[in-house]
């Protein structure tokens, strides 16, 4: 807690103004609450309080066959459905011997990465808004987003909660001349980043207002378990899809950017997710020269029983390390479910990062943590 | 940053270009205007907005064949409720993720194109304020008696009644279905009929296979009563085998 | 009763009353058009004149739009908050409508129906009009402050803060930059500011009247809380600062107040440095002057929503250190720089001096702005990434 020293002066009471920033707040990403006290415009502590977007969402998957959870993991992080899609799906087939058909975990990768984009691209909007500027980067980022939501419709039949992946492949396979549209989109998506970058990362106000803000040094972002771009962006080169391979990532040549300094402030989070935009690009270009046609379910039977086991999925969400861990107990319902979220685990360091801060940087940390509240509260 | 300033005047360069560029390149735009009717009429009154059926059906002609909102349940050619594929299994309502489906089986059984006589919902109630469009009873259902509708204004001043859709709004012809998702309804009735040209063939296989096991063994309970008439001529015969079989053949034939 | 007296104040006020507030509604068209073009959106597109109660509608590109606003303001219902102050509650949006308005008369808007005759028009030809200028314009923090006061509301409270410690540092180099004007003509009377320029002698074409202005511009956005300086109203900080409380109505004049406020200071930098009414034409039409003097000050309107389209906010202590830190030293540098070059060209008449005074001045104020520049924010610079195979 940094020193502050109310001013005492006799018949004059003086005391921190306390603010409840939130639930209904512009930029709290949600029904989220931060209880600021603040010194003039300093920030001396702030609790962070959350729970009211709580859905019950790990007991009502006990209560349920392990199929009828897997559209309520769109609704964890709404952003990111096909990849909450494929963290739950990930966990499930460990549970069970199944084969994953080539065109299904192609396809598997191209969603993700379009996922990543979509997430990445609609937060720097969401940041940049934070930072004050109206909304213009905003509307760039989701004209953009639509294009690819476009495309989710298409193959799943929804925007958003896409609902795609199954225990062993996909739901169903992409109409036809769904891949010469992805590759379309996908080929017009750097034009579009020159643009974005061009507005944004050499914007004097954003550098001055983001630089030395937030700072969280690579030993308490380890330690705390944070993980995805605001792990990186501290410095530490970490990413599930080296470490892990998981699916066919080890097919794939891209290249993981991360934060040259030991410590990670605002700007370096917001330059991390630009700049891993580029290589989601590289891997879908190279994941639709690769993709074949074939089967795109593979030998699941149609009722999931699985025998007693435990398992754990984990992904590479845009957000940092999704996981999944199930008990089953041999069956058609999971004896124990257990989502591990990004969103939830990053924001676990919120007020070591605040605290010191002014009123206005404690929103653009909160902006630059990429909290989706669906997540945080399940 | 060779010129003060001189990230500003780029971010504003390229404001301005956005600012041009959307008169000219319809690319740019993020929206687009959603016309409310053919004729761009915008509703006049709160009663006026839901579209009816055909209007949104020239919509969901532009949404992709994928397209999902709501279930309905299909009937074949004829009657709805004569030809309703529904057999009131309910495992739809019991894998239906926010639980909104309400069946209750019917207590008589109908026969329905030659099949089986079998049960038929007696009510079959989908709450649409409580659907959240996962298809997944689209998928668990083992007699393709449900699919997803992509009707998609289903606003009604009546909040409660409104909102809960009975058996006969949920009713929809096979025709319809083909209508708004081609491709999925033509691969759908392709494999209802390959299974059913492969049971039919199985059945089939089955039978003959039945009827030359019942030949062989009449041919062979023949042989032995042969014999054992031969053995004691005097004792009377017992009941005929064959129609042990036949009967149970006729069983086995529905 | 002097009925001269009467129709000569009608004559100069009713113009002023009924050109601005109609600006204002455009105004909050255009801005509202542009914006959504900046961003790609089409914009209000629906809302006309009805032709028939029953429908049909000529939708004139979405006109209407700001009648349907106000229409829509005044039935709002007007809440105040329990315990809030309701008399302070009440006049603080009248009080910050009422100088934004009154300061519109210092103008020098040549309508062509007064002749510089009537008794009216001469009161408002004031020898100190830039001063009387920024002292009415001071009352609007008094204003602000009253609705951050009076609005019981934290974030109100906020508001209010912010925008006094703001409305005061910039108000310092909003007056220096003027300075260089009044000291070059000699005069603070307006029209006497406005004649000095006519024919093209427009002082932003001159290196300190360049400089000046760019202060005087970017004090004017500060004064008037556009983006990048809108942190009163921090929509992402603090909900909408120190009208978080206000509904209906009274939010509608504080909107007022605020845009009547644009007007009035772009009108001010019009005087001081675009050259009043000058422009093409105006020694055959002089009717033009009032249109071109309108037309500038709604070209500077453009540029702010443009910056407002572009531009996010800066934070509270690097807005009072780029008030302090930059703006000021640097008009003060500017206020000794006119001076100079003034004396210089008194002395030697010829282009060859005019064009190094010019020169010089321009590298003088450019490299005091770099230098003053990387002393406020050397560390603040893009970088650079490493890639993990």
């Amino acid at each position: 807690m940094p020193n502050y020293e109310l001013i005492q002066q006799d018949g004059l009471e003086t005391s921190l103004l306390e603010v409840s920033m939130g639930p209904h707040h512009p930029s709290t990403h949600g029904v989220f609450r931060m209880d600021v006290k603040l010194d003039g415009e300093t920030v001396v502590d702030l609790k962070p309080v959350f729970g009211y977007l709580h859905r019950n969402h790990e007991k009502l998957a006990e209560a349920m066959s392990y199929l009828a959870s897997m559209p309520f993991t769109d609704r964890l992080d709404y952003f990111n459905s096909m990849t909450n899609n494929w963290a739950y799906a990930l966990a499930a087939e460990q549970l069970i011997e199944i084969e994953i058909p080539e065109r299904a975990e192609y396809l598997r990768v191209i969603m993700s990465e379009l996922t990543r984009l979509v997430n990445h691209v609609s937060l720097v909007g969401f940041f940049v808004n934070d930072l004050g500027a109206l909304g213009t980067p905003l509307l760039y980022a989701f004209r953009e987003r639509e294009k690819i939501l476009d495309l989710f419709e298409q193959a799943s039949g929804a925007r958003m909660m896409c609902n795609y992946f199954r225990f062993g492949g996909l739901r169903c396979d992409v109409p036809e001349g769904w891949l010469d549209r992805t590759r379309e989109v996908v080929d017009r998506f750097p034009k579009f980043l020159d643009e974005y970058e061009k507005l944004l990362c050499e914007n004097e106000i954003i550098l001055s207002r983001t630089q030395g803000v937030g700072n969280l040094s690579k030993e308490l972002a380890i330690n705390a378990g944070i993980t995805g771009p605001m792990l990186r962006a501290s410095g530490v080169n970490y990413d599930i899809r080296k470490v892990d391979n998981y699916g066919i990532y080890d097919r794939f040549k891209f290249r993981v950017p991360y934060s040259k300094g030991k410590v990670g402030d605002c700007y370096d989070r917001f330059m991390v997710r630009m700049l891993e935009m580029r290589e989601s690009i590289e891997i879908l270009k190279q994941a639709l020269d690769g993709i074949e046609a074939g089967p795109i379910m593979g030998n699941a039977g149609k009722v999931f029983k699985p025998a007693k086991a435990e398992a754990y999925g984990r992904v590479e969400a845009p957000k940092g390390e999704l996981g999944f861990y199930l008990v089953a107990d041999g069956t058609t319902q999971p004896y124990r479910y257990r989502v591990r979220p990004p969103s939830f685990i990053n924001l676990t360091v919120l007020q070591d990062m605040c605290i010191g801060q002014q009123v206005a940087d404690a929103v653009i940390i909160l902006g630059s943590i990429d909290i989706v509240l669906g997540e945080v509260d399940r | 940053m060779s010129l003060l300033g001189g990230g500003i005047f780029k971010g504003m360069a390229v404001t301005l270009r956005n600012f041009v560029g959307s008169y000219f390149d319809k690319e740019r735009l993020t929206t687009k205007e959603y016309a409310w009717r053919t004729d761009d009429k915008l509703p006049e009154r709160a009663g006026d907005y839901p579209k009816e059926e055909a209007e949104q059906l020239s919509d969901t002609t532009t949404v992709t064949h994928y397209s999902r909102n709501f279930p309905m349940l299909l009937h074949d050619e004829g009657e709805p409720m004569d030809t309703v594929r529904c057999v009131a299994c309910q495992i739809c309502e019991r894998e239906c993720p926010p639980q909104c489906i309400y069946i209750e089986k019917s207590k008589d059984k109908m026969e329905r194109g030659g099949n089986k006589a079998q049960f038929y919902p007696a009510t079959f109630d989908i709450d649409v304020s409580v659907c959240m469009s996962c298809q997944i009873c689209v998928e668990v259902c083992p007699f393709d008696a449900i699919v997803m509708n992509s009707q998609f204004e289903l606003s009604t001043p009546d909040r409660f009644g409104g909102l809960l859709l009975r058996r006969d709004d949920l009713l929809k012809s096979n025709d319809y279905y083909h209508k708004i998702h081609p491709e999925e309804a033509a691969a759908r009735d392709k494999r209802i009929a390959d299974e059913k040209a492969a049971k039919e063939a199985k059945k089939k296989a089955a039978e003959e296979a039945k009827k030359k096991a019942a030949e062989a063994k009449a041919k062979a309970e023949a042989e032995a009563k042969a014999k054992e008439e031969a053995e004691s001529a005097e004792k009377p015969a017992e009941a005929p085998a064959p129609t042990h079989t036949d009967a149970k053949k006729e069983d086995n034939g529905e | 009763m002097n009925w001269e007296l009467i129709g000569d104040i009608l004559l100069a006020t009713v113009p002023l009353l009924v050109i601005f507030p109609s600006m204002f509604a455009l105004t909050t068209w255009v801005e509202r058009k542009a914006l959504a073009r900046i961003q790609n959106r089409i914009g209000p597109n629906k809302v006309g004149v009805p032709l028939t109660p029953y429908g049909g509608n000529l939708s004139l590109f979405g006109l209407g739009q700001p009648a349907a606003d106000g229409i829509k303001m005044l039935f709002k219902e007007n809440i105040v908050p329990t315990g809030a102050d309701r008399l302070f509650h009440l006049l603080a949006p009248i009080l910050s409508l009422i100088p934004a308005m009154l300061v519109l008369c210092f103008l020098p808007l040549e309508f062509p129906w007064l002749n510089g005759e009537q008794n009216s028009v001469k009161a408002f030809m004031l020898d100190g009009a830039v001063i009387f200028f920024f002292a009415i314009t001071g009352l609007n923090t008094l204003a602000v402050f009253m609705a951050g006061w009076a609005s019981r509301n934290k974030y109100s409270l906020l508001g209010g803060m912010r925008a006094i410690a703001q409305m005061v540092s910039y108000e310092i180099p909003l007056v220096l930059s003027a300075v260089v004007v009044v000291m070059i003509v000699g005069s603070l009377n307006a029209a006497e500011i406005a004649e000095a320029q006519a024919g093209w002698n427009w002082y932003v074409f001159q290196p300190w009247g360049l400089a000046a202005f760019v202060i005087f511009f970017i004090a004017a956005l500060a004064e008037t809380n556009r983006s990048p300086f809108d942190l009163p109203e921090a929509e992402s900080e603090i909900i909408a600062g120190y009208f978080t409380e206000y509904s209906g109505f009274k939010f509608a004049l504080f909107f007022l107040g605020e845009y009547i406020a644009m007007f009035a200071i772009s009108g001010l930098a019009v005087t001081l440095f675009l050259g009043a009414g000058g422009g093409p034409g105006v020694e055959a039409l002089p009717w033009l002057k009032v249109i071109w003097f309108l037309a500038k000050v709604c070209i500077l309107i453009g540029v702010m929503i443009w910056l407002r389209g572009t531009l996010p906010r800066l934070r509270v202590d690097q807005l009072m250190g780029f008030a302090w830190k930059f703006l000021l030293p640097l008009s003060i540098l500017n206020i000794f720089i006119a001076g100079f070059a003034w004396h210089a060209k008194k002395a030697n008449e010829g282009t060859a001096v005019s064009v190094i005074v010019w020169v010089a001045a321009l590298i003088i104020l450019y490299a005091a702005a770099k230098g003053l520049d990387h002393v406020n924010r050397a560390k603040v610079k893009p970088r650079t990434y490493q890639y993990g195979e």
